[in-house]
């Protein structure tokens, strides 16, 4: 997408808080020989700007030339040690530039920096391992998630944890936020019921659509990317983007839709609502995931 | 009173930009805004014209810029206290040679622009 097509979209919030934030993501981010300039534009709008990375790219010049640009947040995705981490990139090279980029963003004090890893059943071992390794590298935050069953992922039987492995992701987590060594949390991606308070700091609620939005590269106008399709509000290429956000948005608003299929009966729905929409695919007649569920089969 | 909503909304609005092809993201850590915004000129003392190729830099810490044709440079960087930049001529005589200088600018808001003027060597 042309930067002035995205910041003419921009330009149509008059008003924007203080902790608003605009995250470049993708793919790849790095992979734009314009990012700097994309960051300086967008805080000459007095708007801050963070990324998500893969750090591949992530050298010494790239990372003087982001701060510069005003880079404030980053994340780094590495998805195991340094065998699995590679196969999941499918690159022999991959694990030695994340370490490379999670070196240099724990060098700068100016970035407030995590890394995220995509738990699945090839690097659920390496889990406690990989905690040692990233306290080793002064790491303060892990965010950790797992896959969701769309798109290429779907049909790839070992990205995806046993409701035991899923159970024991929770039991992992909980274990070590008590230890305070490292900021350890799961995502955003659903709610997990008896977890709730252990894994995470703040209860469960999917904030997509709700103070989260996006414009995806065809300019569709949509909450989290990885959000179906079918839930595009309009187009930054036909729509007024600010108009897009007050006036539509009403299924992300109004989650009372997704008492359906298993939620219809749910006991946990009011605290639930539906799980992370981006669960909701398709003809969305029932959620894709259950996070407590899963749980649940192993507990009860 | 829906549009007062509206506006809180758009208020705490984090706006995620997939710039290229989707794979899966998940936002990231808030930018608590702890940098400024350091720009300005250098330009020859002796004859007043911009000078290209000064490195600017700020004393520990890993962050550089290069001054551009028109003698200008332009980066973000930590208000630390007694933030010193340095300015240092390290072209080998490509666009003239200068007497390094460093600076301690005051720091009195989110940006700052420093005049600077080197003298020759």
């Amino acid at each position: 997408m042309p930067l002035g097509d995205f910041l003419t979209a921009l330009d149509t919030l008059e008003s924007k808080s203080e902790n608003f934030i605009v995250v470049l993501t993708g793919g790849e981010p790095l992979l734009r020989n314009d990012i700097e300039i994309c960051g300086r534009e967008i805080r000459s709008r007095g708007v801050r700007w963070s990324m998500v990375t893969n750090g591949y790219l992530y050298n010494e010049q790239k990372h003087v030339s982001l701060l510069n640009a005003g880079l404030g947040a980053l994340t780094i995705s590495l998805d195991g040690l340094e065998n699995t981490h590679n196969w999941l990139r499918n690159k022999k090279d991959s694990f030695s530039k994340v370490d490379r980029a999670i070196d240099l963003a724990a060098s700068s004090s100016r970035l407030n920096f995590d890394v995220v890893t995509c738990v699945n059943s090839r690097n659920w071992q390496e889990l406690p391992a990989l905690y040692d390794y990233l306290i080793q590298k002064k790491v303060k935050a892990w965010r950790l998630f797992t896959i969701v069953p769309i798109g290429r992922a779907k049909d790839n039987p070992e990205l995806f944890l046993t409701d035991l492995q899923f159970k024991e992701l929770m039991d992992f987590i909980s274990e070590k936020r008590k230890l305070k060594l490292l900021d350890v949390k799961f995502s955003c991606e659903g709610y997990v019921g008896q977890y709730e308070q252990k894994v995470r700091d703040q209860p469960f609620f999917c904030r997509a659509g709700i103070n989260i939005g996006s414009i995806l590269i065809d300019g569709s106008i949509s909450a989290c990317p990885n959000i179906d399709r079918s839930f595009s509000q309009g187009n930054i290429y036909q729509d007024n983007f600010a108009e897009i956000w007050e006036n539509n948005y009403q299924a992300f608003r109004d989650r009372s839709w997704t008492k359906r299929g298993q939620c219809a009966e749910c006991a946990d729905y009011t605290d639930c609502r539906g799980n992370g929409l981006h669960n909701w695919h398709e003809n969305k007649e029932n959620v894709l995931i259950c996070h407590n569920e899963k749980i649940e089969r192993i507990t009860k | 009173m829906k549009r007062n909503w509206t506006r809180k909304l758009i208020g705490g609005l984090s706006f995620t930009s997939a710039m290229f092809v989707f794979q899966a993201c998940y936002g990231t850590p808030q930018d608590f805004g702890l940098d400024i915004l350091i720009e300005g000129q250098v330009k020859s003392k002796a004859t007043g014209l911009p000078v290209k190729g000064i490195k600017v830099s700020v004393e520990e810490n890993m962050q550089y810029d290069f001054t551009n044709e028109d003698g200008k440079f332009s980066f973000y960087t930590e208000p630390v206290n007694s933030l010193k930049i340095k300015f240092e001529d390290v072209d080998f005589a490509q666009y003239g040679t200068f007497v390094n200088k460093d600076t301690i600018p005051a720091i009195a808001d989110k940006r700052v622009y420093l005049n600077i003027a080197l003298d020759t060597k």
